[in-house]
């Protein structure tokens, strides 16, 4: 199971603070996100790593999505 | 120019002569206004005096965009030689008075010398007094903003402090429209010295403007850009505390006087719990996107949250009921204390007592030791009275070791971030003109979605290049730069925003050379004022490079001290300035700063 999360609005637009996927494979982030999800001004984190929408995700990685706004 | 109003007002509270003086032309283009302005008044006018002294200013200072129809304007800077650094300090605040200044006609308010008795100074339009106001003296900044409203009008801009600032107590603020607060580095106290309770403007001209029908036009089309933001609906709903569960994700949020990055009872006290107790809104003049949310303390009466004053209230000193911290927050500003400051302070305290180095126990969490504290420091006295100047006079006073573990930078309190694993937010914090202040390089963001364990020059350029637009042009503006930071509003707008105002267009490289003269001014201040001042006072607290964190996924992240020294060294060389830190006579002088690198080097 890969594991994301969703902080700030993107757990709106997704419409969950968390969900598990199970993947057979490795596959790019954007696959497993809904359509239209926000491209910029978002921090995205593999495994405490920067990584990017286009990055391979896997079985047990751990991936954090959130604004890269907010709070100062 | 056009867009401004051309004016300073001059008042002396020893002799209450007050004059009117024109601002030169030079000195708006070259400074643009608000923080631009303070500086250069107070190089030119406040030089090595005691801060609590009558020789000290205080400067109310508006920029062209403030108080203007456009998006988040209604604010103004308060500045002046600060009496917890010693050096330069200042603080924006959001506030009707703001609005009011420009109306009657003034860009700049000089208030000098001391009252004899506790006066109000008191602006409508041309006409300006001092009104006696002993009868305020001792009240808190609720009580007295009701008795102002009631005296002046609801509507009126009212500027004020509370207990704190009367006692001179160094980390106090100036308050607003019971919740607004300004000028973390003491500027209630060089109020209170003064013996000026509050000021109160009325004014009811307006600005003259080159555009007036374009500006109303772009005004609109601003808050236009901001309604239709994606994510509006979630920042309305939790504001800056959206950032609460992304600091403890990231493991930043400062948790036990800054030991740790995580707090175990995040959960309880994050936004969507503030979403669930949210029962109002508060928020600056002119904002169509106001950040203060409204709560029921543990009293039962309503005090306003944010980000910052939970975090410091919070998990720094280990409590996890928003209604308690909601209850210090509201104390806070009736005694009018800087909640940061106040956060760090007690957070200190309790360390202190866990390590034994004073006899009281007072342990993390406990409230009503808390809130005992928050009197004690208003007053200073008790055992309050030791954090009152500030964690760094704390330290000094009790020695052993602990400045190791007093979380501040030149004197001032650092804001909600902890940086154990944020070498970018770090020399943020450490390169604040005022000291660890979040407001003008929050780049902690940005770091995290790079590579946020390096040390790299990519990282520095970019530190600058938001101290430029943070610190340089919305300090001068002045206006909010929350639009811009929290729903992406676009930074294209503010050089169209001054081109209708002043008929003048400007570049956002012309306004970095802005941002680039008042950092260099700042910094030649500190320099003139604190003749050691130099490379050791950009050094954040030891805990950050000696005491890694110890649990969360932070567990043992610290900053490497070698090589914040080299990101140290490089910020001085894009800076121009030397190895100590101090900038060269070429970068004053290429900067138009001449008579600057004249006192300077002699």
């Amino acid at each position: 199971m890969a594991e994301l999360k969703f902080f700030g609005y993107l757990s709106d637009f997704v419409g969950t603070r968390g969900k598990e996927v199970n993947l057979e494979r490795p596959v790019p982030l954007r696959e497993i996100l809904p359509p239209r999800f926000p491209e910029t001004n978002i921090i995205i984190l593999i495994n405490q790593k920067a990584g990017s929408l286009d990055s391979l995700i896997q079985d047990e990685d751990s991936v954090v999505l959130m604004p890269i706004l907010s709070g100062g | 120019m056009k867009g401004y109003a051309g004016k300073l007002l001059r008042v002396n509270l020893s002799d209450g002569k007050v004059s009117k003086e024109e601002i030169p032309d030079s000195t708006q283009r070259d400074f643009l206004g608000g923080r631009g302005f303070a500086i250069k008044l107070l190089w030119d006018e406040v030089k090595h005096i005691d801060p609590l002294s009558e020789k000290n200013k205080i400067i109310f200072s508006t920029g062209p965009l403030s108080g203007q129809l456009l998006p988040s304007s209604g604010k103004m800077v308060i500045a002046s030689k600060s009496p917890l650094t010693g050096g330069y300090g200042d603080g924006n605040i959001g506030t009707m008075a703001s609005v009011h200044l420009r109306k009657a006609g003034y860009d700049v308010v000089v208030v000098e010398g001391k009252s004899e008795k506790p006066c109000t100074l008191l602006i409508e339009d041309e006409n300006v007094k001092m009104v006696e106001s002993s009868e305020l003296w001792g009240k808190d900044t609720f009580e007295a903003q009701d008795l102002l409203e009631k005296k002046h009008g609801k509507n009126s801009g009212i500027l004020l402090i509370g207990p704190g600032g009367e006692n001179l107590i160094p980390i106090s603020t100036v308050m607003s429209q019971r919740g607004r607060a300004g000028g973390r580095p003491g500027m209630g106290a060089v109020m209170g010295s003064k013996h000026l309770k509050a000021i109160v403007i009325k004014g009811t001209g307006n600005i003259s403007n080159f555009d007036d029908s374009r500006l109303r036009e772009l005004g609109k089309k601003g808050h236009e850009e901001i309604k239709a933001k994606e994510n509006l609906d979630f920042w309305m709903r939790q504001g800056t505390m959206q950032a609460f569960d992304w600091c403890n994700e990231n493991g930043c949020l400062p948790t036990y006087n800054f030991k740790e990055g995580v707090f175990e009872f995040s959960k309880e006290m994050d936004g969507y719990i503030l979403e669930k107790l949210h029962v109002g809104r508060k928020g600056c003049p002119m904002c169509s996107m106001q950040c203060g949310h409204v709560i029921k303390d543990s009293e039962d009466r309503q005090a306003e949250l944010d980000y910052e004053n939970v975090g410091m209230l919070g998990p720094n000193i280990g409590l996890k009921s928003l209604p308690h911290v909601a209850l210090l927050n509201r104390m806070a500003d009736e005694w009018g204390l800087d909640t940061i400051s106040l956060g760090s302070g007690i957070g200190f305290l309790m360390e202190a007592s866990e390590r034994g180095l004073i006899k009281e126990k007072i342990g993390w969490g406990d409230f009503e030791a808390a809130r005992t504290l928050v009197q004690e420091i208003g007053k200073g006295e008790g055992t309050g009275a030791l954090v009152s100047k500030g964690v760094k006079a704390a330290s000094e006073a009790i020695g052993r070791g602990s400045h190791r573990w007093a979380m501040h930078v030149k004197g001032l309190e650092i804001s909600a971030y902890n940086c154990h694993g944020c070498p970018g937010m770090a020399l943020s914090f450490g390169t604040s003109p005022i000291g660890a202040s979040h407001k003008d390089a929050w780049i902690i963001a940005w770091e995290i979605s790079t590579d946020r364990f390096s040390y790299n020059k990519e990282k520095v350029q970019k530190l600058i290049e938001f101290q430029r637009i943070r610190g340089g042009f919305f300090e001068s503006a002045t206006v909010c730069r929350l639009p811009w930071v929290e729903v992406s509003f676009g930074l294209h707008w503010y050089p169209e925003y001054l081109e209708a105002i002043t008929g003048n267009r400007m570049t956002w490289e012309d306004l970095y050379q802005i941002g680039d003269r008042i950092y260099n001014l700042i910094r030649a201040y500190w320099k003139r004022e604190i003749p050691h001042f130099g490379r050791t006072w950009d050094y954040p607290p030891d805990r950050w490079f000696e005491d890694p964190h110890s649990q969360g996924k932070m567990k043992g992240v610290k900053i490497d001290r070698e090589k914040y020294e080299e990101m140290l060294s490089y910020y001085y060389e894009l800076r121009g300035w030397d190895e100590n830190g101090i900038p060269l006579k070429e970068t004053l002088d290429r900067l138009g700063l001449k008579e600057v690198s004249k006192e300077m080097m002699g």
